[in-house]
């Protein structure tokens, strides 16, 4: 159960100015309609109203029992109802013990005034609970919809974390399939290769606790990359970076280019036996930063390689990063395979997702 | 004299994997080698030009497969698959390879493989057997392309292009908008491989579900096929019943 309302400091706050007008109003009522003396009018106001302040907050404990979920709405009418009615007499009687007894000459009129006093309490205790009932039913709201919030946002991080890049396994196992045959025809090249091969390595295996990067650090791990296939490929492998000093120092979704590099490479030099061209390009446009990666292909192979994984990956980390779409376009002429990434400029600056 | 020694010929598309090979190979006296391909065209080439007692074949090459090449090749060579990938270990059993090699490999394992070869050529060696490669998996992957050949040329197929397959006797024609291919294989090796629109609605027919027009009432319990480029096939009860599952 809840601690009642009036631990919090707001709901405090309200229920001392809800007690305070009603203690004001019982006291200009008896000073100035009654004409009562000032010293009876002003103690039997307080006493009044504060009875009721500190029963009305104990019935939160009754309402907490009597919950709408367990019980028939004439279950809980009948049970309130009695409540209240028990509460209305413990507060009336109270009151007139500790007022009868301070001012004697006090008790005509306080058994004269006590069927209104009853009736009025009586209303006043049954508003009392209903509210106790709306701010339960409020309370379990505010609660589900943070609960429904902190579960989809669990969602979309775990989503994230199933699209992040993954190494692929024959890329490094023809990597290092090169540095083996190196280690005997050319080991001053064997160790430069095992040395890229190892930064890039560090850089991928990093991953997953980095979130955004600097264009210049995405761009340095994927000519690491391109490096080490070049050994492989040789003059199979044209490589044409076009990145301008103002793109550097943007921010991009950590690993959001690499397999763009990697699926032009797997269609472009896997897929054929001429060579190929690779170019990344950068421009900033007013909203947008656009990132270009496209690769030569030979139209005339029929592809044995899946695809599309790696693309729509990608639209998914964007859409789920800048909540919105249309972000990767692809377009696909005689020869020459491209995809065109947006990058939203408002987001660049934000280093927190 | 070179002539009694073995003739090998290395298939890989990257120039430091063929030179490992090669470097691998020197310390056997007894095999040459006659020529280096970069991908399986060059491959079927040089193989039906030099027939020769040992291949080296990568899987993963531009254009034509070390799987594709060696079904458009008449002789059986002895292979020794070298690659990076594990999962066609199995297949590579089907095609009677003599080893599967995953690089990278020891020169120790590398000997092995030949000593192998060496020992079939000299009929001191059993024939290789399923446990030969027990680290490896095996892999029921859809096929996507077929390669065919037909007037002494190389066509590959992709699987999306075809119609529908009859079978043949020990050959099973793919039909396609240009033209049909025989293949020397059978039904049931195409229905498991085939991807989902390709059902088996006969015994002598697959077709493809994306080809199909209509399926027409002939008499009672007996249906035909008619597809959007005309042709008209039989569809056994069985056949009917698998295409009424999927249609649904």
């Amino acid at each position: 159960m809840k601690n009642p309302p009036v631990t919090n400091s707001n709901s405090r706050i309200s229920i001392i100015a809800i007690v305070g007008i009603m203690g004001i109003s019982l006291f200009l009522l008896l000073y100035f309609i009654f004409e009562n003396n000032l010293g009876v009018s002003l103690f039997d106001s307080v006493i009044t109203s504060l009875l009721f302040a500190i029963i009305s907050n104990s019935l939160w404990y009754p309402t907490n029992y009597i919950s709408l979920h367990d019980h028939s709405l004439l279950n809980v009418v009948i049970n309130n109802l009695l409540i209240a009615v028990i509460a209305t007499s413990i507060w009336l009687f109270v009151s007139y013990f500790i007022v009868t007894t301070t001012f004697e000459e006090y008790e005509n009129f306080f058994l004269y005034t006590s069927i209104w006093r009853f009736t009025i309490g009586l209303l006043l205790f049954i508003i009392a609970i209903i509210l106790n009932y709306v701010i339960i039913y409020y309370n379990n709201f505010t609660e589900k919809v943070i609960s429904e919030s902190n579960f989809n946002s669990l969602i979309a991080e775990a989503e994230l974390k199933s699209l992040k890049y993954q190494i692929n396994p024959h890329f490094l196992f023809n990597a290092l399939n090169s540095i083996s045959s190196l280690t005997i025809s050319d080991p001053e090249k064997a160790q430069e290769m095992s040395i890229n091969l190892s930064d890039f390595l560090r850089k991928t295996l990093a991953v997953n606790d980095i979130k955004m990067v600097l264009l210049k650090d995405e761009i340095e791990s994927i000519n690491l990359y391109l490096k080490i296939e070049k050994v492989r490929f040789e003059k199979r492998l044209q490589i044409n970076l076009d990145i301008p000093e103002e793109c550097e120092g943007i921010l991009i979704p950590n690993m959001i280019l690499q397999p763009l590099v990697e699926n032009a490479i797997k269609h472009g030099v896997y897929e054929s036996s001429e060579n190929v061209d690779i170019n990344i390009s950068c421009e900033i446009k007013e909203n947008f930063v656009e990132i270009t990666i496209s690769n030569t292909f030979d139209p005339s192979s029929v592809s044995n390689l899946g695809e599309g994984i790696g693309l729509s990956n990608i639209n998914s980390r964007l859409k789920l990063i800048y909540k919105r779409t249309n972000l990767v376009s692809i377009t696909k002429s005689d020869n020459i395979f491209k995809v065109l990434l947006l990058i939203p400029k408002e987001d660049l600056s934000k280093e927190d997702f | 004299m070179t002539d009694n020694k073995l003739k090998a010929i290395i298939i890989d598309d990257e120039k430091l994997a063929r030179d490992l090979i090669r470097n691998y190979l020197k310390q056997f006296d007894t095999i040459e080698i006659i020529d280096e391909c970069e991908n399986g065209f060059e491959g079927i080439k040089s193989i039906n030009k030099n027939n020769p007692d040992l291949v080296f074949l990568d899987i993963q090459m531009p254009k034509l497969n070390g799987f594709e090449m060696l079904e458009l090749i008449e002789e059986n060579n002895n292979i020794i698959f070298t690659t990076a990938y594990d999962q066609y270990a199995l297949k590579a059993f089907d095609v009677n390879a003599i080893d599967y090699l995953l690089k990278p490999f020891s020169k120790e394992r590398f000997n092995e493989a030949v000593n192998k070869v060496i020992g079939k050529i000299n009929n001191t060696n059993d024939p290789l057997t399923k446990n030969s490669f027990p680290e490896l998996l095996s892999t029921d992957e859809k096929l996507k392309r077929i390669v065919v050949k037909k007037n002494n040329k190389i066509v590959i197929i992709s699987v999306d292009k075809i119609k529908y397959l009859k079978a043949e006797d020990d050959y099973v024609d793919i039909v396609t908008p240009d033209g049909s291919f025989l293949k020397q294989n059978r039904m049931k090796y195409y229905e498991e491989h085939l991807p989902d629109p390709f059902i088996r609605i006969h015994r002598s027919y697959i077709a493809n579900l994306n080809e199909i027009k209509e399926i027409s009432l002939l008499e009672k319990d007996n249906h035909i096929i008619i597809l959007k480029s005309g042709e008209k096939l039989p569809v056994s009860k069985s056949g009917y019943r698998k295409l009424k599952e999927v249609i649904k």
